[in-house]
């Protein structure tokens, strides 16, 4: 998780953010926010109908595990981070995304994920300072 | 785990967002519709463990 604390940078871009989850709150507990205080709202979307709305699918396991991206990745976090990945959730394949929402309640970026991919923070914050002055 | 049924197609840029309204993990409740003073990052998680 690369954005979770980055609160200032979201404030500063004139945004707020909010996560959504479908793990339990203990097994997030015990993964991305062991180390983290959030600064954010984190919904629970347990029977993922939220999800579903916003059309994030499941991905096929040919999509997230064959794809030698997410094993790059993971060798980048395991050798020069010195992170290990974080533990799996109970559902590797759902897919997730990131969206930002105007002031008008019109998308101002959509960008669901494909495999197991993620736009840049820096990306995100840029749309938050066009989405704050358009 | 079961999926969950029908997905819809991803909302596309100039659309309105579909509605967002689910408890918070401490306990208290967030609706999107309620949060229209400043853009809003709406990030869903792939997996959280």
């Amino acid at each position: 998780m690369k954005v979770l604390d980055r609160r200032t940078r979201i404030e500063a871009a004139g945004g707020e953010a909010v996560f959504v989850v479908y793990d339990e709150p203990e097994r997030l507990r015990r993964g991305i926010l062991r180390d983290l205080d959030p600064v954010f709202p984190i919904l629970l979307d347990p029977d993922r109908r939220a999800y579903a709305e916003w059309g994030l699918a499941r991905a096929s396991i040919a999509q997230v595990w064959l794809d030698p991206k997410v094993w790059r990745s993971y060798a980048r976090m395991l050798l020069r981070e010195g992170q290990r990945p974080a533990r799996m959730g109970k559902d590797t394949l759902q897919l997730g995304g990131d969206f930002v929402v105007g002031v008008d309640g019109r998308l101002m970026y959509s960008r669901p994920q494909e495999r197991d991919d993620r736009p840049a923070v820096g990306v995100l914050l840029k749309v938050l300072e066009e989405a704050r002055g358009a | 785990m079961a999926a969950p049924a029908h997905p819809t197609t991803p909302p596309a840029v100039g659309d309105m967002a579909p509605p967002l309204s689910l408890p918070t993990i401490g306990g208290g409740h967030y609706r999107l519709e309620d949060h229209r003073e400043r853009p809003v990052l709406v990030s869903f998680l792939r997996h959280a463990g």
